[in-house]
C-alpha cells in the first residue's frame, strides 16, 4: 500500500465533498426562496402587525445567515455620533444631511436602497454572491484558538498566555488566556477522556430552531435534564451545579453570580445532561444494531449456504422474504407489540429513558432486523458463489474435507466483500434511523435532516450534508484500506502489483 | 509384450445426473483397465463424458449425480462404494490426484502459493508445518519454479498461468500419487507453455513412476505422450488400444472422423473432413449405436441394436458392427490414410506437438 496513494485519495475525497457542498449551496441559497426560512419562525409571526420591525427582523436574519449585507441609517449615524446624543437625534431625521449621505454612499457602492413602510427610513442591502458565501463558509470552517482570539476593547488588560494546569475537577489541562476556550486540552472522566478545544469545526449557527446555537453543539450536546453534582469552583465556592468545566469560554461582561464562581472572564459554559447527544444516541443504537446484525446475520448466512436448499436455508429465506416483502413500518410495529406484550419492554424510549437498558432493546432490535436480513442474503450468496468456484473443486481434489475447505478456503474469500462494507455500515449509524427513531420517540439524528429541510434550517442542512458526505467518503476509503488487509490482490496503488 | 499389472479396473460404470425432473445418463456402461505406470489418453469431443468418467475415480461427481451401476476396483477397494469425505481419505488427493484445466482459477486467490502446497502435505502425511514447508519448497523446485524459497509466500496473482499450472502439478504430486488424472491440463495455456507443461508431466512421470490418465482434445499431444488411447463418444468408450492401434489402424467410423477432422492432417487443397450433426441427447434411451445418425457408413442394424466390443487384436478393441464378419468392407477416408507417416513427421518436428 502506498502512502502517496492514500493522500491522493484523501485529496480526491475532499474535492468530491467540496463539489457536493457547492451543489448544496446552490440548491439551498438560490433555488429555495429566501422568504421561506421564516415559515417556522415564531418571532417573525409575532411581528405580524408591525411592518417596520418585521422588515428589520427579516433583513437582520438574512444578514446573519449570510444572504446579504444589510445597512441601516442608524448604524451609519452611530459610527459618527454618540448613541443618544443630540447630533444623533438630528441625523436620524428623514431629510437630514446624513440621510442623503447614507443613500448616496450605498447607492454608489451598488446597494439597493429601500424605505421602511411606516417610518420611511432608508436601509440598504446587497446580496452576497454564492461563491463568496461558499468561500466564507469554507474559510471559517476550521477555527483555531490562539491567545489572540479574544479582542475585547472593554478588557484591555486581558493576559495572553498558554500554560499547564488542572481543571477544578482535577484533570490535567492546557489552560489559555486570551483564547476563546479556557481549557485548550483537558482530561476528565467522560469518553473519550482526552478532549481538545484548540481546533473547532464551525459549521454555522442553527436557525430558526435552536436559534443562535452552533449546529455542532445542537448535534453533539447531551440532552435531557441537567445532572447536578457538588462542585468547588476556583473561587472556593462550593455548590450544586451541572457545569461542564471543559466548555468554559470567554464572557465579555460578568454578572455578580459569575464573579462569585469564576476568577477570570471565562464564565460561559454548557451543562452536563443525563442523556447522550443526538449523534451519540444514534451512534450507540446503531453500533449495537450492527453488532447484532453481524453477530446473527453472518453466521445465519453461513449456515444457510452450508445447508443450501435444506431446512435451515428455507427458514432463513422465509425471514429474508418476510423482511423484504413486509413494509418496515409493519414489522417494526409487530416486533414492538411482541416485545411489549411478551417481555414487558417499554414501547417508547422516553418512558424509562436512556438510563435504562430496557429502553434500548426494542429500538435496537427493530433497527437490526433489515440489516440481519440483508447480511444473511449477501453472506449466503457470496459463500454459494465461492463454493462453485474452481479452486474449491481443486481443494476437494486435493483431498481436503468439507470443513477444511469451508474454513480455510471459502470463508475468507466470501467475507471479503462483507468486510469491505463494515466501515460504511459504521458510518451509516451516525445518520440515524428515521423510522425506528420516530416510532420509539428516540432523540437521535434520524429526524434532523428531514426536520431541518422542513424548517428551512439551511445552516443545519449544509452542516449535516457536509458531515455525512465527509464521513461517507472517508468510510469508503477506510473500506478500501480494510480490504487490503484481507485481500492480498488489492494493493491500493494506481498500478497493479507484479504479475 | 510382458503381462502388465492392472492398477485400476472399471466395470460397466454408469453415471446418471438429475436435471430438474429428468435423468441424464452421462456414462453408459464403461469398462476399462488401467495398467500400472502407463499413460492412458482419453479423447473425444466435448460432452462425451471424459471428465465425468474420470471423476468417478475420486468421488468428485457433482452432487446432482451418482454412480448408478458398475464397479471401480482400486487396491482391492470398490471406489463406487465410497461416499463420505472420511471414506475417501487417503485416496482422493493422496493416491489418486487430479489436475484441472484452468490454472488461473484452480488456486485460491487469497492464500499464499506455499500454504496451498504445504496444506496438502500436512493433511496427508501428518507432519509438522516446518517439515511440510521444506517439502513444499523442494516440490516447487522440482516443477521448475526458480527461487522457490522466496516465492513460497507469494500469491497466485503474482504467478503467470504456466507457473500456476506447475504449482497445481506440485500440489497434485505432493503425496506421491499412484494415479494422476490430467483433465485437459493445458487447454487454457498458450502453445509454448503447453509444450513445457506436457514435457514436465512426462519427466515427472518417469522419475516418480505414477500412472497418468490424460484427457485431451489434442490428438497431437496424445500421439506424443500416450501409451494407450481410449475414444469416448456419448458416454461410452467406443474404441481403445495402443496409440499405434488407434492411430494407424482405427476401426470405428467415429475414430476415423475424429482423426480426419484434425486440421493438422488436412492435405493442402483438400476439404477438411468434418463430423456432421450433433451427439445424441443423453436424456433419452439410445437405440442401437449412438453414432449411427451421424455416420455416413451406418448399416441397418446400427439403428436397432447396440454393437458389442469386438476384439481387433490382443490390445485393440472397437465397438462397431463393421467388425462383424457379415459387414461389408469399407475403405477408410482419404485423410487418415498413411497417418503413421503424417504423425511421425509432426511429432518429430520437436518434442511436443505444435498447433500452427
Ligand atoms: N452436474 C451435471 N449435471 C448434469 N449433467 C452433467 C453434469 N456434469 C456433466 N454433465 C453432463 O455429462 C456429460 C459429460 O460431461 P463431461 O464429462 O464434462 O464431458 P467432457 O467429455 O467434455 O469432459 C455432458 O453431457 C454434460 O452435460
Ligand atoms: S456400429 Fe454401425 S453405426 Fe456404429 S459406428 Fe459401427 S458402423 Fe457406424
Ligand atoms: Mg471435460
Amino acid at each position: 500500500m502506498k502512502k502517496g496513494y492514500i493522500w491522493k485519495r484523501l485529496l480526491r475525497s475532499f474535492l468530491s465533498v467540496f463539489i457536493i457542498m457547492i451543489i448544496v449551496f446552490i440548491m439551498l441559497y438560490s433555488l429555495v426562496p429566501r422568504d421561506n426560512i421564516f415559515f417556522e419562525d415564531a418571532t417573525y409571526k409575532k411581528l405580524g402587525g408591525k411592518p417596520d420591525d418585521k422588515r428589520e427582523y427579516v433583513m437582520r436574519t438574512w444578514e446573519k445567515l449570510g444572504y446579504l449585507d444589510y445597512e441601516t441609517l442608524n448604524d451609519f449615524c452611530a459610527a459618527k455620533y454618540e448613541q443618544g446624543s443630540a447630533e444623533m437625534e438630528a441625523a436620524m431625521e428623514n431629510g437630514s444631511k446624513e440621510y442623503y449621505e447614507f443613500i448616496d454612499t450605498f447607492e454608489k457602492k451598488g446597494y439597493t436602497v429601500e424605505y421602511l413602510q411606516l417610518s420611511k427610513k432608508p436601509y440598504a442591502f446587497k446580496d452576497v454572491p454564492l461563491v463568496q458565501r461558499l468561500a466564507k463558509w469554507v474559510s471559517h470552517l476550521l477555527v483555531i484558538d490562539t491567545p489572540w482570539s479574544v479582542q475585547d476593547p472593554n478588557n484591555p488588560d486581558l493576559k495572553r498566555y498558554i500554560k499547564l494546569g488542572t481543571t477544578p475537577t482535577g484533570g490535567l489541562a492546557l489552560i489559555g488566556s486570551g483564547t476563546t476556550h479556557k481549557y485548550l486540552i483537558y482530561t476528565d472522566t467522560r469518553f473519550p477522556f482526552l478532549h481538545q478545544n484548540i481546533i473547532t469545526l464551525n459549521l454555522g449557527t442553527s436557525y430558526p430552531k435552536f436559534e443562535g446555537m452552533q449546529v455542532l453543539d445542537v448535534i453533539f450536546q447531551s440532552q435531557g435534564t441537567e445532572v447536578k453534582r457538588e462542585v468547588t469552583f476556583e473561587t472556593g465556592v462550593t455548590q450544586e451545579s451541572a457545569i461542564n468545566f471543559g466548555s468554559l469560554t470567554y464572557k465579555p461582561t460578568l454578572d455578580r453570580l459569575d464573579q462569585a464562581k469564576f476568577v477570570d472572564h471565562y464564565a460561559n459554559y454548557t451543562t452536563n445532561k443525563e442523556q447522550s447527544s443526538m449523534i451519540g444516541t444514534s451512534f450507540i443504537m446503531g453500533i449495537f444494531a450492527l453488532i447484532l446484525a453481524y453477530g446473527i446475520g453472518l453466521p445465519a448466512g453461513l449456515a444457510m449456504a452450508k445447508n443450501k436448499d435444506g431446512i435451515v436455508d428455507k427458514i432463513g429465506m422465509f425471514y429474508i422474504i418476510f423482511i423484504i416483502a413486509v413494509p418496515s413500518l409493519a414489522y417494526i410495529y409487530l416486533f414492538r407489540y411482541l416485545g411489549t406484550r411478551l417481555f414487558n419492554l417499554p414501547s417508547a424510549f422516553p418512558i424509562k429513558g436512556a438510563g435504562d437498558v430496557r429502553s434500548w432493546i426494542l429500538p435496537i432490535i427493530s433497527l437490526s432486523l433489515p440489516s440481519i436480513s440483508s447480511l444473511m442474503l449477501w453472506t449466503r450468496r457470496y459463500v454459494v458463489d465461492q463454493t462453485n468456484s474452481d479452486y474449491v473443486k481443486f481443494a476437494k481434489a486435493k483431498g481436503l474435507n468439507q470443513k477444511e475447505i469451508f474454513w480455510n478456503h471459502i470463508f475468507k474469500n466470501a467475507i471479503i466483500p462483507i468486510v469491505h462494507g463494515i466501515p460504511s455500515s459504521l458510518a451509516g449509524t451516525i445518520t440515524g434511523a428515521i423510522i425506528t427513531e420516530a416510532i420509539y420517540s428516540v432523540g437521535g439524528m434520524g429526524k434532523m435532516l428531514p426536520d431541518s429541510i422542513k424548517q428551512y434550517n439551511n445552516t443545519m442542512v449544509v452542516a449535516l450534508t457536509f458531515m455525512f458526505a465527509t464521513i461517507s467518503v472517508l468510510s469508503v476509503l477506510m473500506g478500501d484500506i480494510v480490504l487490503t488487509w484481507v485481500d492480498p490482490r488489492i494493493s491500493l496503488s494506481e498500478k497493479e502489483g507484479r504479475s | 509384450m510382458e503381462e502388465k499389472k492392472v492398477i485400476l479396473s472399471a466395470k460397466d460404470v454408469e453415471v446418471r445426473f438429475r436435471v430438474r425432473e429428468n435423468y441424464l445418463t452421462a456414462i453408459r456402461g464403461v469398462s476399462l483397465d488401467i495398467y500400472d505406470g502407463e499413460t492412458f489418453a482419453i479423447v473425444g469431443e466435448s460432452g462425451s463424458g471424459k471428465s465425468v468418467f474420470t471423476k468417478t475415480f475420486t468421488g468428485m461427481i457433482d452432487s446432482n449425480g451418482a454412480i448408478t451401476g458398475g464397479s471401480i476396483m482400486f487396491e482391492g477397494k470398490d471406489l463406487t462404494k465410497l461416499t463420505t469425505d472420511k471414506d475417501w481419505e487417503g485416496i482422493r488427493g493422496a493416491k489418486i490426484s487430479t489436475i484441472f484445466q484452468d490454472p488461473m482459477t484452480s488456486l485460491n486467490p487469497i492464500r499464499t502459493i506455499g500454504s496451498q502446497i504445504s496444506e496438502v502435505i500436512e493433511k496427508h502425511q501428518g507432519i509438522p508445518h516446518e517439515e511440510a514447508k521444506a517439502q513444499a519448497i523442494e516440490l516447487m523446485e522440482k516443477v521448475g519454479i526458480k527461487d522457490a524459497a522466496n516465492r513460497f509466500d507469494e500469491y497466485p496473482f503474482q504467478y503467470s498461468g504456466g507457473m500456476r499450472q506447475r504449482i497445481v502439478i506440485a500440489i497434485a504430486l505432493s503425496c506421491h500419487p499412484k494415479i494422476l488424472i490430467c483433465d485437459e491440463p493445458t487447454t487454457a495455456l498458450d502453445v509454448t507453455i503447453q509444450a513445457q507443461i506436457i514435457k514436465l508431466i512426462k519427466d515427472l512421470q518417469k522419475e516418480l513412476k505414477f500412472t497418468t490418465i490424460y484427457i485431451t482434445h489434442d490428438l497431437g499431444v496424445v500421439a506424443n505422450v500416450a501409451d494407450r488411447v481410449g475414444v469416448m463418444y456419448a458416454g461410452q468408450i467406443i474404441e481403445y488400444g495402443t496409440a499405434e492401434d488407434v492411430f494407424y489402424n482405427p476401426q470405428h467410423p467415429y475414430t476415423w472422423a475424429l482423426l480426419s477432422s484434425l486440421p493438422q492432417l488436412g492435405v493442402k487443397g483438400e476439404d477438411l473432413y468434418f463430423i456432421t450433426g450433433t451427439p445424441p441427447s443423453l436424456f433419452n434411451k439410445i437405440q442401437g449405436d449412438a453414432f449411427a445418425p451421424r455416420n455416413p457408413h451406418a448399416l441397418k442394424i446400427d439403428f436397432i441394436k447396440e454393437p458389442p466390443m469386438f476384439k481387433v487384436s490382443d490390445t485393440h478393441y472397437a465397438k462397431t458392427w463393421l467388425l462383424d464378419p457379415r459387414a461389408p468392407k469399407l475403405d477408410k477416408p482419404e485423410a487418415i490414410q498413411d497417418l503413421h507417416g503424417k504423425i511421425k513427421r509432426m511429432t518429430d518436428k520437436g518434442g511436443a506437438f505444435h498447433v500452427e
